[in-house]
């Protein structure tokens, strides 16, 4: 089934958050099967900055779920979005 | 990528293997969006080894190993031009799970190609993927009638495909004097950019001349603001910032506001977009700002931002027209699931089930049926658990669809018909 690539927004709790540190962070937290592949930084407003990682996941694996999911529990983590899909 | 041409998101869709991921690469090839290197590559190789003539099949490898190595961020996405207009291209993963990202994401696409493979015709995800195309709301459909060269280019093969995709599009009341009909060869090249000779039965476009017939997306401006909100920050010397991304309406400074269910507003203080302030911001633009005399506890994710004067609907219930993609056994009234609509997730009671829709007619085939299963269309009236903004997707589509899920699944994709409001 190949894999897809979900371009997924992390939220940070606040503009003070070391994103160097958070990428570590969620790297650690991946679920088994799942792999970062490089990531984006978006500045929002008034000193937040989103981290956008590219995560790929197998089409088989049933979504993104498992993702979202490990992602949500991460220290300093406030929100999770999944802004888009694509198979590669 | 062209500035001054408009864009548009293309979806393309069909059954496991009848060629999507081949089609992508095709339109990139013949739209010159292939990276030089991928095809200097390709011909120093093929000099090398004294082989003339010019692979597609390499082509396809190399663009494949250059995405699996992720040399551009962007991997989710392709790109290309054709001289109307800038299109970005989803391959849409073929897993159900994946149906709520293309629900709640940000970038929904507006016309799809649907590919059905010639030598095999319609087949399950075919029909999944045309029920969910409806179901988000995509325009038109242009249907790529793919591998023709393995039936020998036949016009017959054509008519008998064309004839069941006809009966498919008509089950789920797709109107077919939208669709536009094209025999095509992926890996061969027939009919993409130029009119193949293989089918001179054939006279109409090409696929790129159907993608650039493609009318404008037209812009969601018409609608009042609506701004989900993604999460509500406390900023020092700010004070409390919403954040979330535009998806109708415009945004100023001087607004005056309503957040919905919260059912608190206020004037609209300072809006900043990529850390800069801003007077005003449309459809599209992250934001984040600032609301005279809000706090940080008064609003919450999931509330919907919009004017005090046309502010966003809060269901007491709503109905809404649902496909059932997978459940173990049977929904009947009384269910109760998590809706994933925008930035929201309640959970809501499926309190009655009014209509089964028959597939093979798109009619009512029964009046409030007992229970429905996975494979089946409905009209159903749903109660929220938790007060919840949702709109008539006949009246704002980017605040009218939703998923729902249960048991970590996604077991159904749905549209709003009507809102009931508290
Ligand atoms: N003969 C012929 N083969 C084709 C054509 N288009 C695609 N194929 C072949 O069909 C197979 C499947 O093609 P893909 O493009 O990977 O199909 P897909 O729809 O992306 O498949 P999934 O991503 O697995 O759902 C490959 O071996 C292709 O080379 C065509 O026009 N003619
Ligand atoms: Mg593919």
């Amino acid at each position: 089934m190949g894999d897809v690539a979900a371009k997924i927004k992390v939220m940070p709790e606040s503009p003070d958050v070391d994103l160097d540190a958070l990428e570590d962070r969620l790297e650690a937290a991946l679920p088994e099967g799942a792999e970062i592949r490089g990531y984006q930084r978006e500045d929002v407003a008034f000193g937040l900055v989103a981290l956008l990682p590219t995560v790929i996941v197998p089409d088989d694996a049933g979504g993104t779920e498992a993702v979202e999911e490990a992602f949500s529990d991460v220290e300093g983590v406030e929100s999770i979005d999944v802004d888009s899909v694509g198979r590669l | 990528m062209s500035e001054d041409i408009p864009h548009q998101n293309l979806a393309i869709i069909g059954h496991v293997d009848h060629g999507k991921s081949t089609l992508v690469g095709r339109l990139l090839y013949e739209t010159g969006s292939v990276p030089e290197h991928v095809i200097e590559q390709h011909k120093e190789e093929a000099e090398e080894k004294g082989k003339g003539g010019f692979e597609f099949a390499y082509v396809m490898d190399n663009l494949a190993e250059e995405r699996e190595r992720g040399v551009t961020i962007d991997i989710a996405h392709q790109e290309f031009d054709t001289d109307e207009y800038n299109f970005t291209i989803v391959d849409c993963p073929g897993h159900r799970d994946f149906v709520k990202n293309m629900i709640t994401g940000a970038s929904q696409a507006d016309n799809a190609v649907l590919v059905v493979a010639a030598d095999d015709g319609v087949a399950p995800q075919t029909r999944e993927h045309v029920f969910l195309a409806r179901t988000l709301g995509i325009n038109e459909l242009i249907i790529g009638i793919n591998k023709m060269d393995l039936v020998d280019y036949s016009e017959d093969s054509y008519k008998e495909v064309i004839d069941e995709v006809t009966d498919l599009l008509n089950q789920v009341q797709f109107a077919t004097d939208d669709t536009t009909f094209i025999p095509i060869s992926a890996f061969e090249g027939d009919n993409v950019s130029e009119a193949s000779e293989n089918t001179d039965w054939y006279d109409g476009p090409t696929l790129l001349e159907a993608l650039n017939n493609l009318p404008e997306p037209e812009p969601p401006t018409d609608a009042p603001l609506r701004l989900p909100i993604q999460d509500v920050y406390t900023i020092s010397g700010i004070g409390t910032v919403p954040v979330g991304r535009i998806e109708t309406g415009t945004l100023n400074t001087g607004d005056n506001v309503s957040f919905q269910p919260s059912d608190v507003g206020g004037e609209v203080k300072t809006i900043e977009m990529h850390h800069e302030e801003v007077p005003s911001a449309a459809p599209g633009d992250n934001v984040g700002f600032n609301v005279r005399g809000i706090g940080k506890d008064d609003i919450r994710r999931g509330d919907v931002c919009g004017p005090a004067d046309d502010p966003p609907s809060v269901a007491e219930t709503f109905q809404a027209q649902v496909v059932v993609m997978q459940h173990p056994s049977v929904i009947t009234a009384g269910y109760t699931p998590v809706f994933h609509a925008h930035t929201a997730q309640v959970a809501c009671t499926i309190e009655s089930i009014d209509q089964k829709i028959d597939p093979s007619t798109g009619e009512v085939a029964e009046e409030d049926p007992d229970f429905i299963k996975s494979g089946d269309a409905a009209v159903v009236t749903v109660r929220p658990q938790k007060p919840l903004s949702i709109e008539p997707s006949s009246e704002i589509p980017e605040l009218g669809s939703f998923a729902i899920r249960d048991m970590g699944q996604t077991i159904a994709a749905g549209k709003v018909l009507s809102v009931d409001e508290r």
